[in-house]
């Protein structure tokens, strides 16, 4: 029972080209590299990991997100068969399936990668030490000009912020930039440049993710005018252990106890363009009412929602386990909220009351939705994508949601539609099945 | 014995905390230490290049490394020893990042818990033994238990890659659940054109090998080597010409596939199913309103239009009281598709869907939700609380969650959305296949986030609704998935064995078995003939549970065995 011979296509480059270091696109370049073809797998961030790195814990189970992830990360980073291009950006694609010529632009990152050690000395000493809000933490922490988004990054590399570093605005800093002084591999080099490579490969896998709602839309929940109304990605920052509050649930200083979620954030809203569900936001929701349960234990929860949509493995357990912990559901999702005096003040109807209801708030939570990338058109554009009304990319057959209308070009993960971390991981390797069946054509090439 | 220790600072990670010249020092001082260094990042080439020359020139036959946890650089290290002419087993780690400078403050006290880390570590160092990683060959080819929608897919797509397949399936016909639907939600397309080219392709397809009628009765071995007994019973009891047939194959990784079964709502007396002949389920519906079913597709009570039709949601889901505490996952969105059905076909019938929460996540699924309502399906929040026959017709009653008040609402038919629940037939294969089950009762992948196709065995994965119930797009995407988890072995052509696992001295053996209760993976087992255990190298993952559980101490784990862990264990507490 050996191996069946098969048709071989020599033209097929047996490499597979993934866009996207986020979970998704992780899995399907493990997934295809552990069969022996090569994977390019480019990033546009600085590290691999997207917004599972940021959060605390993952529902149902309460795994600590990090630790499951990172060393995912670092098997990605470690693979022999991965050509990881972090901090890159795909600007074109020309060819076919078996044979698509691909254009890479390798942004400056002012630091030679093979020099780096990552040690981190040259970020103790920059001038601008702990002045930059730090995006990985959504602003809430600080870092320095010359960085690494977290500790757990990979590659552990640092690179430098050509907007904050004065060394490339001004093209000074003090005497001399401290940074090069202080690196013992003389890794930095300010007059690095951009760079643009070609690769060849015979697949292409789109894992480009989502981007959060942006809650500003709904302006009648006063995101950006209340710095107590916090996004759902930022409430995970602050939660985590290795956020800017060290996982204490605290702002300026005091914890809060009265605190209440809205669900459905930029999802099922026509008002806002988005009639779909964004699949995870009630369980996230649950976890995080959990987490605040777990740390000021004697803390008023509430979450407003409109339908509870625990549909998982385990989430409808979990749910159960939220309510009995005393978190208050309340059906009905607010129609504003306001500041009176130092509170804030939820008002909405509850549809199971039938009443009117005013809930005073030391801290809300906004359960933003999902939604494509702001740049998903450009990417299809250049990929030769479709797009659903909504914007996510659109699948070849309504069923099948991982081969597309272009042959070689497949979908993993939440730039196909929102879903939750195991329904991304199994279509991830469902992507990396349906590439392999091109790429072991290729593989052939040579062999009788 | 010549050592080499080598310290890191990991930047200021470990630097910061911990004084790593005093290490240097310390380790230098200890007996059979030839060098000492620290650097600022060992992992680094210029790192890796340093030990690599001094196992050259010094002639080192053990290297400790005290850096970050060997989760992150072992197997990096194990490379550079490995690199010089060393076994890659001649190395030691000392984490003195996670387990000293990333969680203590004090800096002499941590300098202090890093010289002992690496005290007890070069205490090891002295006593490993060389080991070496084996392969071995695999026999490329699947095995597909379940010839549903999952199961066809996963076939088509292993077949594809290359590879051979037997797919079983216990039913005469192939296509599952989906075969038996009219149209599929959300985009109403004909359940057939989606299941029937699939079977199509699938009895074509050269490289696999249908079996129908056909049940797994045993399996033997392990992740690329798996002897299977398949028993195909005959077409028909009365033919004594057609014998029952058993055929053993071989293959080397196995995807199960077997489905879900619908639940009975018999148990839900107050629902009245099965007295009342006004009370359907789901799948009778699809079959009532299907152009290949018993009516042609139309949907006549008697002769009559029904003029009123209520739908109960979560009728076995969110329910505990039948043991069925989850979600059906799909129950929800093809109620939608069913009473938009309805409403299309039949507009002068009244809709009412009885609801708890509406579970319309999926793609084109809120979309479709919306529609039926625009289309006159009206939504009341409360499932009822029974059913009960007035005249010729029925009544459901129960209370309105919205209002706040009670209803009876009288009805010419209900159709009850029945969950999905584990596979009553599948259940012999967990034992055969040593498949863990979920508290929900559906088979237990290995990681509920990130291995939701790979089980505890290696070789062994699932697809579909054998893992938890889920709907057919969701069902497609993680057998395409299962495909590529199970061809990856078939793809590198052989398994690589980890030399680091349990052995068993069978003079102190008594064969009383506790060891193979503790296995998680199953690799222990009696030998019946010399009454001793004997062990699988190549399912055994080296974890240590049944050696510190083996009461004679029968069992050891190469590379800790006991000797190694007390000499680590006297070098961190010196005055025992």
């Amino acid at each position: 029972m050996d191996r069946q011979p098969q048709e071989t296509d020599t033209s097929v480059v047996p490499v597979a080209l993934v866009i996207g270091g986020g979970i998704a696109g992780m899995q399907a370049s493990l997934d295809i590299a552990d069969k022996g073809f090569g994977v390019v797998l480019v990033e546009r961030e600085p590290t691999i990991g997207g917004h599972m790195a940021q959060l605390d814990k993952t529902f149902p189970t309460l795994d600590c997100s990090s630790c499951i992830l990172t060393p995912k990360m670092v098997e990605v980073g470690g693979h022999p068969g991965i050509e990881l291009l972090t901090y890159s950006e795909v600007t074109d694609v020309q060819g076919e399936v078996g044979d698509f010529r691909v254009t890479i632009r390798k942004k400056a990152r002012y630091v030679d990668l093979g020099k780096c050690t990552g040690c981190g000395l040259c970020a103790e000493v920059c001038v601008q030490k702990d002045k930059i809000p730090n995006e990985f933490d959504m602003g809430v922490g600080r870092r320095s000009a010359i960085y690494i988004p977290f500790p757990q990054a990979v590659p552990q590399k640092y690179l430098i912020d050509p907007e904050r570093c004065l060394m490339v605005t001004r093209g000074k800093c003090g005497k001399e930039p401290r940074c090069q002084t202080a690196c013992g591999t003389r890794a930095i080099n300010f007059e690095q440049k951009e760079e643009i490579v070609t690769v060849h490969v015979g697949v292409i896998v789109v894992a480009t993710g989502y981007d959060q709602f942006d809650a500003h839309k709904k302006s009648e929940y006063g995101y950006g005018r209340y710095e107590n109304v916090l996004s759902a990605i930022e409430f995970e920052r602050l939660c985590s252990a290795s956020g800017p509050t060290g996982g204490q649930i605290e702002l300026n200083g005091t914890a809060p106890k009265r605190v209440v979620f809205i669900q459905c954030v930029g999802s099922r809203d026509r008002t806002v363009g988005n009639p779909y569900c964004s699949r995870v936001c009630c369980m996230y929701t649950a976890k995080q009412a959990h987490l605040v349960r777990e740390r000021v234990p004697d803390a008023k929860i509430t979450i407003c929602y409109m339908d509870i949509r625990a549909f998982g493995k385990g989430y409808e357990e979990f749910y159960d386990r939220v309510q009995k912990e005393g978190v208050l559901f309340r059906r009905g999702n607010p129609s504003e909220i306001y500041r009176r005096g130092n509170t804030l003040v939820v008002r909405g109807e509850d549809t199971l009351l039938n009443l009117p209801y005013e809930e005073e708030a030391d801290l809300v939570v906004l359960a933003n939705g999902l939604v494509p990338r702001v740049d998903a058109q450009a990417l299809g554009a250049m990929v030769g994508l479709s797009q659903t009304e909504e914007g996510f990319f659109q699948e070849a057959e309504t069923k099948e949601t991982v081969a597309t209308s272009r042959p070689g070009v497949f979908l993993a993960g939440c730039c196909q539609s929102p879903k939750d971390i195991p329904d991304t991981v199994a279509q991830a390797s469902g992507a990396a099945a349906l590439s392999c069946i091109w790429l072991a054509k290729g593989k052939a090439k040579g062999s009788s | 014995m010549r050592v080499g220790v080598y310290i890191c600072h990991c930047g200021i990670n470990i630097a910061d905390h911990v004084d790593v010249e005093a290490v240097r020092r310390f380790a230098e001082r200890e007996p059979h230490v030839v060098i000492s260094r620290t650097y600022t990042y060992m992992c680094s080439d210029p790192g890796q290049e340093l030990i690599m020359k001094d196992i050259e020139e010094k002639h080192l036959d053990r290297v400790v490394v005290a850096a970050c946890s060997p989760t992150m650089h072992e197997r990096t290290f194990r490379q550079v020893v490995s690199r010089s002419g060393l076994n890659p087993y001649f190395l030691e780690i000392a984490n003195i990042r996670e387990h000293c400078s990333w969680v203590h403050a004090d800096a002499a006290r941590a300098t202090q818990k890093a010289k002992d880390l690496v005290s007890a570590a070069m205490a090891k160092a002295m006593l490993l033994e060389p080991l070496e990683s084996q392969e071995r060959g695999i026999t490329a080819a699947s095995l597909v238990i379940g010839g549903g929608i999952a199961g066809i897919q996963t076939a088509l797509d292993i077949a594809a890659s290359g590879f051979r397949v037997f797919l079983i399936e216990r039913e005469p016909r192939l296509g599952g659940h989906v075969a038996g639907l009219n149209r599929t939600f959300p985009y109403l397309e004909d359940a057939r054109q989606l299941i029937e080219p699939k079977i199509d392709a699938l009895v074509r397809d050269p490289r696999i090998d249908v079996m129908v009628r056909s049940e797994v009765t045993s399996v033997e071995g392990s992740v690329g080597d798996f002897r299977v007994e398949i028993r195909t019973r005959p077409e028909t009891r009365l033919d004594s010409n057609d014998q029952e047939r058993v055929e053993q194959i071989e293959v080397g990784t196995i995807v199960v596939a077997t489905g879900h079964d619908i639940f009975d709502p018999t148990e839900k007396t107050e629902l009245g199913y099965g007295r009342y002949d006004r009370v359907i389920t789901a799948s009778e519906f699809e079959r009532l309103t299907s152009p290949d079913g018993p009516t042609g597709g139309a949907l006549r009570i008697g002769e009559k239009v029904p003029q009123t039709i209520g739908f109960i949601h979560c009728v076995g889901s969110r329910d505990k009281k039948v043991g069925h505490e989850y979600c059906s996952r799909v129950c929800c969105t093809y109620t939608a598709k069913q009473a938009l059905w309805v409403r299309e076909h039949l507009p002068d019938t009244e809709v009412t869907v009885f609801y708890i929460d509406v579970r319309t996540f999926g793609k084109g699924y809120e979309e479709l939700y919306e529609r039926a309502q625009k289309k006159g399906a009206i939504y009341k929040k409360g499932v009822p609380s029974e059913i009960f026959r007035r005249s010729d017709r029925v009544v459901v009653r129960g209370e309105d969650a919205l209002l706040g008040e009670p209803y009876e609402k009288e009805v010419d038919l209900v159709v009850l959305a029945t969950g999905l629940v584990p596979s009553r037939a599948a259940q012999p294969l967990r034992n055969l296949l040593k498949l863990s089950l979920s508290p929900d009762g559906f088979f237990m992948e290995v990681h509920p986030k990130l291995r939701p196709l790979d089980t505890a065995s290696d070789g062994i994965f699932l697809a579909g609704t054998c893992q938890g119930p889920k709907d057919i797009a969701d069902t497609l995407a993680q057998a395409h998935g299962a495909a590529s988890r199970a061809t990856t072995t078939l793809f590198q052509g052989k398994v690589q064995i980890d030399p680091v696992v349990a052995f068993i001295d069978p003079e102190i053996c008594s064969g009383c078995g506790l060891c193979e209760k503790v296995c998680e993976y199953s690799a222990l087992t009696l030998n019946p003939y010399r009454r001793v255990m004997t062990i699988n190298t190549a399912v055994c993952k080296g974890c240590g549970a049944c050696n510190s559980v083996c009461p004679v101490g029968a069992i050891s784990l190469r590379h800790f065995k006991p000797d190694q862990i007390m000499a680590q264990v006297d070098a961190l507490c010196p005055g025992r």
